[in-house]
C-alpha cells in the first residue's frame, strides 16, 4: 500500500469558468479537508492548493489545464476529488 | 455569541463603514456562511474615522469565551491605533482569543475567512492572513 506516494493528475477548467474568487474558495476548502499536501500548477506557476491567495495568483482562466499533485495521507483521494470539482465548476 | 462559535471569526476595522461592510460581504461570499465577520468602520455620525468604543465592543464580542477567537485586520492609520488601544483594555483571557494580523486588508481578510471556514484554529487563520503580505497578484 503506497498511502503516502505522490499523485499527479491533470484537470481542465470548464471553458467558461476562471479560477476566480468563489470557485477558488470552493477548491481551497476541499483541498484543506485532506491531511496530505496538495499543490496546483498552471501557467508556469505553482500554488499551495490550501492557500486561496496563491490559487488566485495562478490567474487560471476558463479552459486552462491545471496540474494537481498531492503527497501524503489520502493523496490519491484528494487529487481525484479536486479534479472532479474542477471539471464540474459552473459560473 | 451565535451559531458560528466553532469557527474562528474575522474582525474588520476600517475608516469607512462602506469599506468594512463591502469587505465583509466579499469574505462572506467566498468563505461561506459559517464564519462570523464583525465590522467596525466610520464614526457614529457617518463620517470617516474609527470609533474606539465600537472597536473595543467588537473585540470583546469576538473574544467571547464561548467562541474560537478571531483574527483582526485593519485598513490603516487610526484603525491600527484604535485596535492597539482596545487591546490594552482586554483581559489576558480575552487576549488569548484575539490575533491581530499585520496584513493587506482585503487579501488578508479573504485568506483568513477561507481558512477559518475549513475549521482551522486561530493560529492557522492568522498565519493565512499574514501570508497575504507575500503573495503576488500577477
Amino acid at each position: 500500500m503506497f498511502a503516502s506516494s505522490d499523485v499527479v493528475v491533470a484537470a481542465r477548467l470548464p471553458a467558461q469558468v476562471a479560477l476566480h474568487a468563489r470557485p477558488a474558495g470552493q477548491f481551497v476548502k476541499l483541498a484543506s479537508s485532506f491531511p496530505c499536501s496538495v499543490e496546483v500548477a498552471a501557467n508556469g506557476k505553482r500554488a499551495n492548493a490550501k492557500s486561496i491567495l496563491q490559487v488566485l495568483g495562478l490567474g487560471a482562466t476558463g479552459g486552462t489545464e491545471l496540474e494537481l499533485s498531492a503527497s501524503g495521507e489520502r493523496a490519491a483521494e484528494a487529487v481525484e476529488q479536486l479534479a472532479a470539482l474542477i471539471a464540474a465548476l459552473v459560473e | 455569541m451565535d451559531l458560528n462559535e466553532k469557527y474562528v471569526g474575522v474582525v474588520l476595522v476600517s475608516h469607512s463603514s462602506e469599506i468594512a461592510g463591502g469587505l465583509a460581504r466579499l469574505v462572506g461570499q467566498i468563505a461561506g456562511p459559517h464564519v462570523a465577520v464583525r465590522v467596525a468602520g466610520g464614526m457614529p455620525d457617518g463620517s470617516l474615522g474609527t470609533d474606539g468604543g465600537e472597536v473595543l465592543d467588537i473585540l470583546r464580542a469576538a473574544a467571547d469565551e464561548n467562541g474560537s477567537g478571531a483574527v483582526v485586520l485593519m485598513d490603516l492609520g487610526s484603525s491600527v491605533l484604535a485596535v492597539r488601544a482596545a487591546l490594552g483594555e482586554l483581559t489576558p483571557q480575552e487576549l488569548t482569543r484575539i490575533e491581530v494580523a499585520d496584513a493587506p486588508f482585503v487579501e488578508g481578510a479573504v485568506a483568513a475567512g477561507v481558512t477559518a471556514s475549513t475549521g482551522a484554529d486561530l493560529e492557522t487563520v492568522a498565519a493565512a492572513a499574514r501570508e497575504a503580505r507575500d503573495v503576488c497578484k500577477l
